[in-house]
């Protein structure tokens, strides 16, 4: 069981910051995910607390302990990588039962725990073979097995599903989630894919060239991004972005970009009236639209369908707004073809305003 | 609570000296001792000898002489007659080396029933002690009852026996032949690992585009070897400047000075006449030319570790 | 278009195609014959000459297979310590030529013996000295790698016989002169920085998440190196190894240097003492050559996979 502490840890490749004045708290048992592009200085940190990178400046704590340069043998934790790092000399009993071997387990204590970490993974057949006769999957499977059989305080995981197929993805999401909860350890987490950081985290660290963005959870950094990188980086499709200025007139606060104009709620405009005359980027998401209710919000988007996307469950359409191009989800009950005119209501409480120089969100920073 | 100095010193003390630097400096120390014994310190101390006019003849007088071994040396046209022995020993060896190596590449990456066998036999030159090469040669070589004259007599080239070694127009050429002979086998590996290495679709997209066989050979597998190619070339040149072996098992730097090569000038100097200063000179000015060479070399392999 | 165009078509394309492939297999067969006949030839001469009598290698024109073929001069190397050499024996040389069997004839199986203690040594020690190092250099990120990496490199570069005088009077100072300690030693320096080399190659094409998986699983460097990287290099050990036992076994000037006395002579030294007598029989000195050329040479062949990989490592990214 860990807690580990960065306090504000830098880490230089060369004259790159690789990590730039890191500070973070990951709670014990906590499920923390590191997201961000790639480059952006996750997986150094992710090596960092392994003890595969050493740190520049700073120090990092394990509870109260600082181990800044205490080698990963010394340190309790497990890690898995992308490409699985099966030694491939090895059958699959000998890979899951490398650690505690070499943790010096006697040998009926580690064969006890390989067959049941085997077990839970549904890769007991398999114990006998050479990774080179596994498929992705299933090396997925004996990767993990061999980070889990060890039960350690700190848990890795280096982007380990990205080498997985779609179908197969989803389900290991749900497989890994199952075994945080059973595991009682803490988790850390690394992707570039926001969909398995939003599916996976207690809290979320959004990473971008080495600084961090933004820590919270899935919610909050999804509902209220602290600046435009973190609202575009997560979302699928993205965020649509529209360039324009903050007007007061008449006691009311609205956006402008050209013809187009959308009127603040009262909430909000006390926060933004202060910016008039700023120029701004508006965020609207793309679900944050309604068909139905139109007449209800008078807050209304209308124009001309470019595209109809279906997506099955639902449909996208494509749009121009003063010359930007925006996609919006809508229902099915309604069937558009390419070209229809719609009037859509746009949910204002929802709506985030970004500062044009700066990024920043002006309703949640 | 982290910029007090005294905190500073200790972080990169702790940083310099982790765990990963002193498994480093423990694996790295083995090679490094054998290293500075065994290859720097002779080095180093043969620079130095450079400078002393130290002959073994007589021991108990050193004078230190500045650049005077050098001098003398550079102004010997001894050792310029030996430069350009070596030169033409190093050009026409290499140039040999490159053509059949190549041929013999091109030959075994064709794919046929027993190619494995004829990779595996054409090792054997390389693989042989230079004293086997070098008895071997001087054997075919020999003028009264050797295999050379004896093919060519009853093949009706020639009408009687003749002088091959002791010929001094022969001599060069002749001991070029059987250090080529030698040095082949891992050139052509070399050429033959790096044309193996060429990626198949290249090939197929060419035959797409409708080139032919030679068309194929002169626009991939040329400029693709280029690697392979400037490789051997290095290494070959430097290993046929440096060559010793074949010059005292063949001839002793004969007939007369036929075969007086720096490398043989060097011995001569240094373990006939005893004189290491000058000797020491010699090896210097021999490893600065070498060394330009080197340049080279580590910049096509050393960049690439 | 009637079928039987397109049959004539593809009957001209198959015709083609089938004699350019009888030429290639034609041209094939004669290079591999030109090249078996370049490579074997100089050997079988070897080999055939030291099966036969002095009075038959004296021949004009060679006896290109012998008539009476004689084991006479390989019974002399492996049987001649049992002999008492005088003036009066030395004088049983062959009446037609004059060439007789030398004394030392004797001392060229305690010479092998040397040659072959040598080379296991600088093999043993390539593999303690270079295999660490060359993990290091590959997978760890340690101040001082490049310089490192450079200064094996150089050492390699300059010509042996500059460094002879220097090794000379290193080994005098050593106390090691007429010692196979000497060669050992210097062997040792002249094989490692290839062995560095090649190492370096094949470990650094070996994932870095293979090394990280082994640390986090417990290992230290020096287990991550034994019991992870070591049992996945064996083909590049074996040609590191191979390379080292070929270049001990058959490196000849500093041998030269060194030894005095066939307590540390290597195989090189005493049969080069054959070639330059020429008293001394032809044929007894082409046997002692064919003694010496066996073990490279069943070596090699026998390990010519792992030599070409091994270089495969080194070269290709040249």
């Amino acid at each position: 069981m860990a807690r580990i502490l960065f306090d504000n840890v830098t880490k230089y490749y060369g004259a790159v910051k690789a990590v730039d004045c890191l500070d973070l708290d990951i709670h014990d048992r906590e499920f923390l995910v590191l997201l961000g592009p790639s480059g952006c200085g996750k997986t150094t940190t992710l090596n960092m607390i392994a003890g595969l990178e050493d740190l520049s400046e700073g120090d990092i704590y394990f509870d109260d302990q600082v181990v800044n340069f205490m080698p990963p043998h010394k340190r309790d934790v497990a890690m898995v990588f992308q490409s699985y790092a099966l030694y491939p000399h090895k059958n699959v009993y000998d890979n899951i039962g490398f650690g505690l071997k070499m943790r010096k387990y006697d040998a009926a204590e580690t064969d006890r725990l390989v067959r049941d970490a085997a077990e839970r993974l549904e890769i007991s057949h398999l114990l006998q073979r050479r990774p080179s006769q596994l498929s992705g999957g299933q090396r997925q499977r004996v990767a993990l097995g061999r980070a889990m059989v060890r039960q350690p305080s700190v848990f890795l995981m280096d982007e380990p599903l990205s080498n997985l197929d779609a179908a197969l993805r989803i389900s290991m999401r749900a497989e890994i989630k199952e075994l945080h909860k059973s595991m009682q350890t803490t988790f850390v987490y690394v992707t570039h894919d926001q969909a398995e950081a939003l599916t996976l985290a207690d809290r979320i660290v959004v990473m971008k060239d080495g600084i961090v963005q933004q820590i919270g959870t899935p919610d909050e950094i999804y509902e209220h991004p602290k600046n435009l990188f973190v609202a575009s980086f997560l979302g699928n499709p993205p965020i649509n972005l529209l360039e324009g200025s903050i007007v007061v007139k008449e006691n009311k606060t609205l956006f402008r970009k050209g013809d187009f104009t959308i009127n603040f709620s009262a909430e909000v405009s006390e926060k933004i009236a202060q910016y008039a005359g700023h120029e701004v980027i508006l965020g609207i998401r793309p679900e944050d639209v309604d068909e139905k209710n139109a007449a209800v919000f008078g807050q209304g988007i209308a124009g001309l369908v470019d595209t109809v996307l279906p997506m099955g469950s639902e449909q996208y359409l494509s749009m121009h707004i003063e010359g930007s191009e925006v996609f919006f989800r809508v229902g099915k009950e309604l069937r558009h073809r390419d070209g229809d005119e719609v009037n859509l209501a746009v949910n204002i409480n929802r709506l985030h305003v970004f500062d044009k120089r700066s990024t920043l969100n002006l309703i949640w920073a | 609570m982290r910029s007090s100095p005294k905190r500073d010193i200790k972080f990169r003390l702790a940083r310099r000296f982790d765990y990963e630097s002193r498994s480093a400096a423990l694996f790295i120390l083995p090679v490094m001792s054998v290293l500075a014994i065994v290859a720097v310190f002779p080095i180093l101390y043969s620079f130095y000898t450079s400078f002393f006019n130290l002959k073994l003849t007589r021991p108990h007088r050193v004078p230190f002489v500045w650049f005077d071994n050098y001098i003398k040396v550079l102004s010997d046209e001894l050792f310029w007659a030996s430069v350009s022995r070596t030169v033409s020993f190093t050009v026409m060896s290499v140039a040999a080396i490159l053509v059949l190596s190549l041929s013999i590449a091109i030959l075994l990456n064709e794919s046929f029933r027993g190619r494995r066998l004829l990779s595996a036999i054409i090792l054997i030159p390389w693989a042989i002690p230079t004293v086997a090469n070098g008895l071997l040669w001087k054997w075919i070589y020999d003028s009264g009852f050797g295999a050379l004259n004896g093919l060519l007599f009853q093949l009706g080239i020639i009408d009687s026996y003749i002088t091959w070694l002791g010929d001094s127009d022969k001599t060069i050429p002749l001991i070029s032949n059987s250090f080529v002979w030698k040095e082949v086998p891992l050139a052509a590996i070399l050429i033959l690992v790096t044309m193996k290495s060429i990626p198949e679709d290249l090939y197929r997209a060419a035959k797409v585009d409708g080139a032919n066989v030679f068309k194929r050979f002169i626009h991939i597998t040329i400029p693709s070897l280029k690697p392979g190619f400037m490789l051997v070339m290095i290494y070959e040149t430097m290993m046929a400047i440096r060559h010793f072996d074949l010059f005292f098992l063949l001839t002793e730097g004969g007939p007369a000075e036929a075969s007086h090569v720096v490398s043989w000038q060097i011995y001569v100097e240094t373990f006939r006449n005893l004189s290491f200063g000058t000797g020491s000179a010699m090896s210097y000015i021999l490893a600065l030319v070498t060394f330009a060479l080197a340049y080279f070399i580590i910049r096509t392999l050393g960049s690439k570790l | 278009m009637k079928p039987t165009t397109f049959d004539a078509r593809s009957e001209i394309y198959r015709n083609k195609s089938q004699t350019t492939a009888r030429l290639r297999n034609l041209s094939i067969f004669v290079f591999s014959i030109l090249l078996l006949a370049y490579v074997l030839g100089p050997i079988a001469w070897l080999l055939s000459s030291s099966f036969q009598t002095e009075a038959e290698i004296v021949s004009v024109p060679p006896h290109w297979i012998p008539d009476e073929p004689t084991l006479k001069n390989f019974e002399a190397i492996f049987f001649s310590e049992f002999e008492e050499v005088t003036y009066d024996t030395r004088k049983k040389a062959d009446p037609v030529s004059g060439g007789y069997i030398p004394s030392t004839a004797k001392d060229l199986l305690p010479s092998m013996w040397n040659s072959f203690l040598v080379s296991i040594a600088v093999v043993m020690l390539n593999l303690f000295v270079g295999v660490p190092a060359a993990y290091a250099m590959a997978k760890i990120r340690f101040w001082g790698r490049d310089g490192t990496i450079y200064t094996i490199l150089t050492t390699r570069v300059i010509p042996d016989i500059a460094l002879v005088v220097p090794f000379f009077l290193v080994i005098k100072n050593l106390g090691l002169l007429d010692h196979i300690a000497s060669l050992i030693v210097t062997y040792l320096a002249v094989t490692v920085p290839f062995t560095v080399f090649i190492l370096v190659s094949f470990f650094e094409s070996l994932p870095d998440e293979l090394d990280k998986a082994a640390r986090v699983d417990g290992c230290s460097r020096l287990q991550t190196l034994n019991k992870v990287f070591l049992p996945l290099s064996l083909p590049s050990l074996v040609a590191v190894m191979l390379f080292a036992f070929l270049t001990s076994w058959n490196e000849f000037l500093l041998a030269l240097m060194f030894t005095q006395t066939i307590a540390s002579q290597t195989l090189p030294i005493i049969v080069a003492g054959f070639t330059s007598d020429f008293t001394i029989s032809f044929s007894f000195i082409n046997a002692a050559g064919v003694i010496a050329v066996i073990p490279p040479v069943v070596l090699a062949v026998m390990f010519e996979r792992y030599i070409v990989s091994g270089l495969t490592a080194g070269a290709v990214k040249g």
